[in-house]
């Protein structure tokens, strides 16, 4: 057996009100590859944040030991010290230098106090053609596209000779190409003895280049194994087997009266030039129906909602049927027009308005509702305004109180009063209970199955597992592009949604 | 939570903290503080007619300021007003003085020259996209430049009485252009009030994709408010004109800048979504006030700017106590 490089010992790592991490145990041996998997929220990032220094050594309990010697780190530069080094899902870059001075940048080669610049592109040139990365050390970063960035990243963690390096789904910006060459880079690190910690959703991936495999679970360790040892199915169950608690009154209103239908729906990638992050799906949603879409975070789901709703329009194929009815829609209020609401998931950049008042921001998605032709309609908008605010039992002292005086259910809540207002007969939600304390989270289940009961039909997008579970009526999952699943009342489990989730390309 | 402290009655508050929740209070103490200096230095500064003069110079930067609220409400900003004001003057005289047109169409002419600014200004920053802040600045001096290179920078003199007699006639003692900033000022309070187009000026302010989101047409809302603030402008450009009966190339030359900063110190969030033009009223207000009233205690001219400089600061600072004491910024 190899010698241990790394090991993380009861680490423990509490947030006000929650625990992030229990008694979480790692071990690491040279020269190998790592996987480390589980849901969403399951802790990963936590503890990569323990491990590479984010978090000072006040900040949590249980030790870490590299080579055997505990250390403690109080920030970043501490751990590299220690040789590790973090290659993160954000792209940080100097996108004005060349590729060259971002891989060095740091320890640029010097002569006489300045920059040997001949050293630098020849130095570049020789690592790019090692791994294989076909770019000019010369050409600036800011005209790579983000996997080319994305590789640039990574190799600038390889490039300061790392003991330990750690990459939180490297592959999710990447192309197939560029994920060969992550997978060749990776085979060659190993190889030279570095160990790699791979937290990745990706089976596929995981099974072709990593040693032992790791899962997380609601932040504790719940099994590590070899790869060859442990079947795809044994570590869904792990990753998701957990007790769900009955915090949802689900009633079921759903019909088969179709109300949307979305076919061939292609969205480009936020990131990637060229490449789409959904390609050709579609999806039929029926009256008082919940059609949950679930998935992992970054499949497109948000995209796709975006995309029918006219927010993105750029590069975007739809074909779009309302109650039968094929319609165009190019902007937003072409989907308000035909009775479409759609709740984003960032409440705070897409949702609502902090400086003006719940009264303002209910209103402003039916101005045309509330006004004559001039002149707004002031005593119709305070009734229909009121009404919302008594129903969804927004906790605020007055309808003048401003948005961002609010605590997030009730921000939320106000989000939702702006729509029904327009009483709408297709809601997109996205996230619906994001950040939300758990007793408006039940009152907004409840305010969802009224709403549904009333014909209203929703398709919300959900991370939550329970939450996906138990209040879809159907639900889709989509990933890597495309619809992987589409399961109905009994089969809607969270290993059927968990497997259709992380299925790779066949 | 915030929401839970806000609950408690106004009534619980002091009187100092209620005053000082008004969000105008940012211009109206410094007005008063100026007030009452200036009443123990030179209490000539309340004759009527040196109020009258006080009052006559607010009306012209307040027909300026108004439709400028409405823009930087949106969030937006522009300097390219000062310089379209001389424009507005300078084409309006020279349809009165060189093309012999009557009084109608050669104001007419000025009011056009600002829209067709107005127009460049909004296919620049809103279909190319460029920011509002630089393209502005580069208009400033292409008008500027356009505007010196046309009149040579030499006044435009010689015209009608009838036209003159707009910015220097009155009405029961009152000057036209005080009647006409006051009417301005109340129709666009009002628009901002209670129509539809000011919760959608509003809204586009206080988020814009949020409002885009919610079926607003904010293109259609900020090409408005551009728009408006060219040609009201120019409007002020060939009221300097009638007033000193001279159109002169550098005729509000800088004065974005005060303006804008009359504007905030009138309690215009700078981040758009929050202010009134009642606010913007006072701070125009004081702007001329600090004006004229340094000039009666005789101090030089030079100080006028730092002391104008200084109440902005202090303004913003009152803002700060005042949003912080709420419960939360932006």
């Amino acid at each position: 057996m190899k010698e241990n490089v790394l090991e993380m010992r009861n680490v423990t790592k509490r947030f006000p009100g929650v625990t992030a991490l229990k008694d979480v145990c790692i071990d690491l041996r040279k020269g190998e590859i790592l996987g480390i998997c589980g849901e969403n929220g399951a802790g990963k990032s936590t503890l990569m944040k323990v491990l590479s220094g984010s978090y000072t050594a006040k900040e949590y309990e249980g030790e870490i030991l590299i080579d055997d010697k505990p250390v403690s780190f109080t920030n970043v530069y501490d751990a590299q010290k220690c040789g590790i080094e973090m290659v993160y899902q954000e792209l940080n870059m100097v996108l004005d230098l060349s590729v060259a001075e971002n891989l060095f940048v740091g320890n640029l080669p010097l002569r006489n106090g300045v920059v040997n610049y001949k050293q630098l592109y020849s130095d570049a040139e020789k690592l790019l053609e090692r791994i294989g990365f076909d770019v000019n050390p010369r050409t600036i970063v800011r005209l790579l596209n983000s996997g080319q960035m994305q590789m640039l990243s990574i190799m600038r963690a390889c490039a300061k000779n790392p003991k330990i390096l750690i990459m939180d789904e490297p592959t999710s910006a990447l192309t197939d190409q560029e994920v060969e060459t992550l997978m060749k880079l990776l085979n060659e690190l190993r190889d030279s003895g570095v160990s790699v910690i791979y937290i990745s959703h990706k089976m596929q991936e995981i099974y072709r280049i990593c040693d032992r495999i790791t899962v997380i679970r609601d932040g504790q360790t719940i099994s590590t194994n070899d790869i060859d040892k442990v079947q795809e199915q044994t570590l869904i169950e792990e990753m998701v087997g957990r007790k769900v608690e009955n915090m949802y009154p689900k009633e079921n209103h759903a019909t088969k009266e179709e109300v949307l239908r979305v076919e061939h729906l292609s969205v480009p990638h936020p990131n990637i030039h060229g490449k789409y992050i959904v390609e050709d799906i579609g999806f039929t949603l029926h009256k008082g129906e919940i059609l949950g879409i679930g998935g992992l975070v970054g499949a497109g789901r948000s995209e796709s909602l975006a995309a029918i709703f006219g927010q993105y329009v750029k590069g975007v194929k739809k074909e779009v049927w309302v109650g039968g009815k094929k319609v165009k829609i190019t902007k937003p209020l072409d989907a308000i027009r035909h009775g479409i609401g759609f709740i984003t998931e960032e409440r705070k950049l897409t949702g609502y308005i902090g400086v003006l008042s719940i009264r303002e921001n209910m209103s402003i998605a039916s101005l045309k509702k509330l006004s004559g032709l001039i002149l707004m309609k002031r005593r119709k908008e305070r009734e229909e305004t009121d009404k919302q605010f008594r129903q969804l039992r927004v906790k605020a002292p007055s309808s003048e109180t401003k948005l961002f005086q609010l605590s997030g259910g009730n921000q939320q809540k106000v989000i939702l009063g702006k729509w029904l207002i327009n009483e709408p007969e297709i809601l997109f939600i996205d996230e619906p209970t994001k950040g939300i304390d758990v007793g408006t989270k039940a009152d907004f289940y409840q305010i969802m199955n009224e709403l549904t009961s009333r014909g209203v039909s929703i398709v919300m997008v959900s991370s939550d597992m329970p939450e996906l579970i138990a209040m879809s009526d159907r639900c889709i999952v989509i990933s890597e592009g495309r619809i992987t699943a589409e399961l109905e009342g009994e089969e809607i489990t969270e290993t059927n949604v968990m497997r259709a989730a992380i299925q790779g390309k066949k | 939570m915030k929401a839970q402290e806000a609950k408690s009655p106004l009534l619980a508050k002091s009187i100092v903290s209620r005053i000082f929740s008004i969000r105008e209070m940012g211009t109206i103490i410094p007005l008063i503080i100026l007030y009452i200096v200036i009443a123990f230095v030179n209490p000539n500064f309340f004759a009527p007619a040196n109020l009258i003069d006080v009052v006559r110079a607010t009306s012209y930067t307040f027909i300026l300021a108004a439709p400028l609220t409405c823009l930087m409400l949106t969030g937006n900003r522009d300097l390219s007003v000062g310089a379209t004001t001389a424009l507005g003057g300078v084409a309006c005289a020279w349809g009165l003085t060189s093309l012999h047109w009557g009084i109608i169409p050669s104001i007419l002419l000025g009011l056009f020259a600002g829209l067709v600014v107005g127009l460049i200004k909004c296919f620049i920053v809103l279909n190319l996209k460029l920011p509002p802040f630089i393209i502005t600045l580069g208009l400033q001096y292409i008008i500027n430049g356009f505007v010196l290179v046309t009149t040579l920078g030499n006044p435009i003199t010689g015209f009608p009485k009838a036209f003159t007699n707009l910015g220097q006639g009155r009405v029961f003692g009152v000057f036209y252009t005080i009647i006409f900033a006051l009417v301005l000022g109340i129709a666009i309070h009002l628009m901002l009030r209670y129509t539809r187009l000011g919760r959608e000026i509003y809204a586009t302010g206080g988020n814009k994709e949020t409002a885009r989101l919610a079926g607003i047409n904010t293109t259609k809302v900020l090409m408005i408010v551009h728009v408006a603030a060219s040609v009201f402008a120019a409007l002020v450009g060939i009221l300097y004109a009638s007033r000193f009966n001279a159109a002169q190339s550098n005729a509000g030359a800088g004065t974005e800048m005060t303006i804008m900063a009359a504007i905030i110190i009138g309690g215009t969030s700078f981040a758009g979504g929050s202010g009134t033009v009642i606010g913007s009223l006072f701070g125009c207000l004081l702007l001329a006030s600090i004006n004229n009233g340094l000039v009666l205690m005789h101090v030089s001219s030079y100080w006028q700017n730092l002391v104008f400089g200084a109440i902005l600061v202090i303004s913003l600072l009152l803002d700060k106590i005042r949003t912080d004491k709420s419960g939360g910024g932006l």
